[in-house]
């Protein structure tokens, strides 16, 4: 049988996703010898650009025009697209300031002219722009999860996809609870799974690295939650944004925080 | 019942003796709450514990474990058998209730191999409590165990009156005899009034009469949607449960694409993919429905048994504070 011809490419990210399937040190020379590598960016400078493809992994969030040509090249030649990571998912820290600020005023901020050299897009993941086929979250990616669903697709199955959250993993390991033991704004609730708790089981708050759970998360509730442990909504809504900010609820809910904030602070209602 | 009486003076040493029979799990004190762990001593014993966060069910229905190992070339399996003897020290009427009611589904009903042998391997010892603010379990008629321990242990002023439930607990006694005593006239009036006191210490009350009806007859009640609205879906409240029993099972395949393991995990009712079967359709896709699942499957019966002990775990466990005494009050009307 003929090897499944693969890519591995980056868009706008930091490249941590590929960088964990190069640290899959054991198993990486075993994995990838099931595969005709067409592309991996960050293993090797050897690239054929025009191949089609079986499966194409990408990471990084489309936040520039570039990137987003490249995207939908990349979608023309391969079979099943897979979203690495969570900048490719739903955009992760680089949309943390999307419909709260301008490209212009995001342009001022950091380089100090208004001047957009970049040819930016608001960041987005690639299933705004295209059909993606299979997710696999975390910032960066859990290594194992990577391995398990490349396996499952050279088995000819379909990855199990985690849609649940982190609180699970807390406690099927017995880990005390953070938000009722220690009253941290811990992010588990509305947290997709999959890293079997590691923060929560060193006594650390969820910080929500691996996104809200799509179409489930009940971040108003996270919201409540934490405003009754004392935080305050700029603080919630930062933490929330951080790894959500082009997640459906959460913009709408720090939408509705911001004018608060703006009509004067926190309110009882 | 045998009754017997182990003075406080012969309890460390009655303690040491349980090693003979298996590994010492106890009541542990970790963080700010408690679980049991292995113990190698009394001094680390919490026996004063409200409740552990995870229930001893974990013991016989595994958080997470492999089943099985397989190989899809040769058609092979070979199932993971384990075979340690354990002792669990300090179990609550509450939970060894709880026990009784899984022993029902995993060794009458479907008979769980894995299960059964757990259970065969395993020495129950409970130990006598007092009801916190969230514990309900009088209500639940769960307050006191007839049985389901090899042993039991109610605390009277200097000792502990035991009650002597199996075979297997009796050998324990005979075995350790010169640490044991008669019970007296003074110590059986001790374990009553200790008793009777006991029962007057519960603060929270759940009605439970005609649950089933009332929750039958509340399917369409707004205060599902107000509790669904605060709900996280995370699940808690089912890992935390001493009742809840369900399981996931996944196959996971090696890299040489041949073997594999097929392991199960506990699962809960309130996450999505409970309810989702071959063909995509879910059965329960909103929250609104899992979370009243969860209620009906709680408040039902099993023989007589409701599926709830009143451990209280799941309100104290609760990201959201959905308490579930209080669920079921606005169900019956008794609070708006």
């Amino acid at each position: 049988m003929e090897k499944p011809r693969i890519g591995i490419f980056s868009l706008t990210g930091c490249g941590g996703d590929q960088l964990m399937i190069l640290n899959l040190e054991d198993e990486l020379l075993d994995l990838l010898s099931h595969f005709d590598i067409k592309s991996f960016q960050e293993a090797s400078s050897y690239e054929e650009t025009t191949t089609e493809l079986d499966i194409a992994f990408v990471e990084g969030s489309v936040s520039t025009k570039t990137d987003l040509e490249r995207l939908k090249e990349i979608r023309n030649r391969c079979k099943l697209l897979i979203a690495l990571g969570d900048c490719a998912i739903d955009g992760c820290v680089q949309a943390m300031r999307n419909q709260q600020m301008t490209i212009a005023e995001k342009m001022r901020k950091v380089y100090g002219v208004e001047e957009d050299y970049y040819d930016v897009l608001e960041p987005k993941g690639l299933a705004a722009h295209v059909k993606v086929d299979i997710k696999i979250p975390g910032c960066p990616i859990e290594k194992t999860e990577v391995l398990h669903a490349i396996i499952s697709l050279l088995h000819g199955d379909m990855p199990e996809a985690i849609d649940y959250p982190v609180c699970v993993e807390c406690k099927l390991n017995e880990y005390p609870c953070v938000i009722i033991e220690k009253d941290m704004p811990c992010l588990g609730p509305i947290t997709t799974a999959g890293c079997d708790a590691r923060c929560p089981g060193l006594g650390l708050d969820c910080i929500g690295c691996r996104g809200p759970i799509k179409d489930e998360a009940n971040a108003a509730e996270e919201l409540n939650l934490l405003s009754e442990k004392g935080f305050d909504f700029e603080y919630i809504a930062n933490r929330l944004r951080f790894f959500g900010g082009n997640f459906e609820e959460i913009v709408k809910l720090t939408g509705s925080l911001k004018k608060k904030i703006g009509e004067g602070g926190q309110t009882d209602e | 019942m045998i009754y017997v009486k182990l003075p406080r003076e012969n309890f460390t040493a009655f303690f040491e003796s349980l090693k003979n029979y298996g590994k010492v799990y106890g009541p542990v004190k970790i963080s700010e709450s408690y679980g049991f762990k292995e113990v190698s001593n009394v001094a680390q014993l919490s026996l004063e514990y409200p409740r552990t966060m995870i229930p001893p069910k974990k013991f016989f229905v595994k958080p997470k474990e492999r089943i099985f190992e397989f190989d899809e070339e040769k058609m092979e399996y070979r199932e993971t058998v384990e075979n340690t003897e354990i002792v669990i020290f300090g179990i609550h009427p509450c939970d060894i209730n709880a026990i009784k009611l899984i022993d029902r589904v995993y060794i009458n009903e479907m008979p769980d191999k894995y299960y059964q042998k757990r259970r065969e391997n395993a020495l129950l010892i409970g130990v006598s409590c007092h009801p916190d603010e969230y514990c309900f379990c009088k209500s639940t008629g769960t307050s006191y165990a007839t049985d389901g321990f090899d042993l039991f242990l109610h605390e009277i002023n200097d000792g502990y009156l035991v009650r002597v439930a199996t075979e297997k607990g009796h050998k324990v006694i005979t075995q350790n005899k010169h640490l044991i005593r008669e019970v007296e006239a003074r110590d059986m009036e001790d374990f009553k009034e200790n008793e009777r006191k006991r029962l007057t210490e519960f603060k929270l009350e759940l009605n439970i009469s005609g649950l089933q009806d009332m929750l039958e007859l509340s399917h369409d009640r707004a205060i599902w949607r107000e509790y669904a609205d605060k709900c996280f879906g995370c699940g808690t409240c089912n890992l935390v449960c001493p009742t809840c029993r369900c399981y996931d099972v996944v196959d996971c395949v090696n890299l040489d694409l041949k073997t594999g393991e097929r392991k199960r995990k506990w699962d809960s009712c309130m996450l999505r993919k409970h309810g989702l079967v071959a063909g995509g359709l879910n059965f329960r896709p909103t929250r609104v429905e899992r979370l009243r699942n969860r209620f009906n499957c709680k408040g039902s019966l099993r023989e007589d048994m409701m599926n709830c002990v009143g451990c209280g775990r799941c309100t104290v466990y609760c990201p959201a504070d959905i308490r579930y005494v209080e669920v079921l009050q606005k169900v019956r009307g008794e609070i708006k």
